[in-house]
């Protein structure tokens, strides 16, 4: 009904445990169970007498050599966690600033040419501003300064009606550049 | 009221209470937890260690390598076991990796010669005897030995072994049978030599 019995059960056996009913009978009518049984109580009497004398360490010297290994692999953890950094802090450190220096660059330029470049047209629509009468006075005034100017130029009223009117034209036709 | 409910707790409990504490206090940065924790478990460690390779300074720097092992991974213990538990495991899995790294494939002989054996047996010294029987538990497969030895020497339960390697109770009770009779073959047939590893790495290696 029950067949042979386990490992398990010869284990229970070994440990002082009982077998159930139909397992014990089994095993006191089944040659090969009772030799195995036989083999493995004698088997496992033979182990548990095995005198084992283990030689004890110096438990303090134990301690501190433990101690001191795991300074110094921490400390050397953390060198190498440094070195580590280092190695990937500097290429990062090189990347970021030459591209900064090249966003920069490129900006700077992009800038440059937007200024120096006339929008479409090429003309401003920025009116010039009005010529007043007092710019002809402080043109005047700047050139009577001057006295390269005095030799050279001696404008006239006619002279001065003439320019008035050229400026006057000028800021009405000619647009102004910025 | 506090004392009778410690009186009542079982003995492992107010242990795994114990550890938890020096545990939590040793990754606070209290350095006498971690003597207290070494106290606690040197012993119990290094008789496993040596158990496994025999010798008195081998055995010293395995037990060393597994406190290494166990306080650095301390901080990523999850106590999901007792600290016992997890450093009986450490310790275990240890001196296997370490037993197969240095094991040598050993071979028995033709089954004629166990017709021999008793003879020589018969005049074989009691010690010698024991010597022998020591021997062969030497060759038993490094799992099983690891069972064996758990439980014989260092009298754990079944359910705690069982804890340790991660398997059922009724597989670690197999494994007792299993080493036992693997034992008892080894001592009949007795012939039992040495020879260098002749497959996996190392053959491939040479």
């Amino acid at each position: 009904m029950f067949g042979h019995l386990k490992p398990e059960d010869f284990v229970n056996l070994i440990e002082g445990g009982e077998l159930p009913g139909g397992r014990k009978s089994h095993l006191e009518g089944c040659a090969p169970c009772s030799a195995k049984w036989a083999q493995m109580s004698s088997m496992h009497a033979e182990v548990t007498s095995l005198d084992r004398v283990i030689p004890e360490p110096d438990w303090a010297d134990f301690r501190s050599a433990v101690r001191d290994q795991l300074l110094s692999r921490s400390v050397q953890r953390a060198s190498a966690v440094r070195r580590w950094t280092g190695w990937a802090i500097r290429p990062a450190a090189a990347w970021a600033l030459s591209l900064f220096v090249a966003v920069a660059l490129t900006t700077g330029a992009l800038l440059w040419n937007t200024e120096r470049t006339p929008a479409p047209g090429g003309i401003l629509e920025t009116p010039a501003p009005p010529v007043e009468p007092g710019d002809l006075e402080t043109v005047k005034t700047v050139w009577s300064q001057t006295a390269l100017f005095d030799e050279l130029i001696q404008l006239g009223d006619a002279d001065e009606e003439q320019l008035r009117q050229m400026l006057e034209s000028a800021q009405k036709r000619a647009p102004y550049r910025q | 009221m506090r004392q009778t409910v410690t009186a009542s707790m079982p003995m492992a409990l107010i242990n795994q209470d114990a550890d938890a504490g020096l545990v939590e206090r040793y990754l606070a940065g209290d350095m006498t937890a971690f003597d207290e924790l070494m106290i606690r478990y040197e012993r119990q460690i290094y008789r496993v260690c040596y158990r496994f390779v025999e010798n008195r300074e081998d055995a010293m720097d395995l037990a060393q390598e597994v406190f290494i092992k166990v306080f650095e991974h301390l901080p990523g213990f999850r106590r999901e076991s007792s600290l016992k538990t997890w450093l009986y495991r450490i310790a275990i899995n240890h001196c296997i990796n370490h037993v197969k790294k240095h094991s040598h494939e050993f071979v028995e002989v033709a089954e004629h010669m166990s017709s021999i054996r008793p003879m020589v047996h018969a005049q074989l010294e009691e010690n010698e005897q024991r010597d022998h029987f020591r021997r062969m538990v030497k060759y038993l497969p490094p799992k099983q030995k690891a069972i064996l030895e758990l439980r014989i020497y260092e009298q754990l339960s079944y359910e705690e072994i069982a804890r340790i390697s991660g398997r059922s109770v009724s597989t670690i009770k197999a494994s007792v049978f299993f080493a036992l009779a693997k034992l008892r073959k080894l001592v009949t047939v007795g012939a039992v030599y040495d020879r260098p590893r002749t497959s996996g790495k190392d053959n491939r290696r040479s």
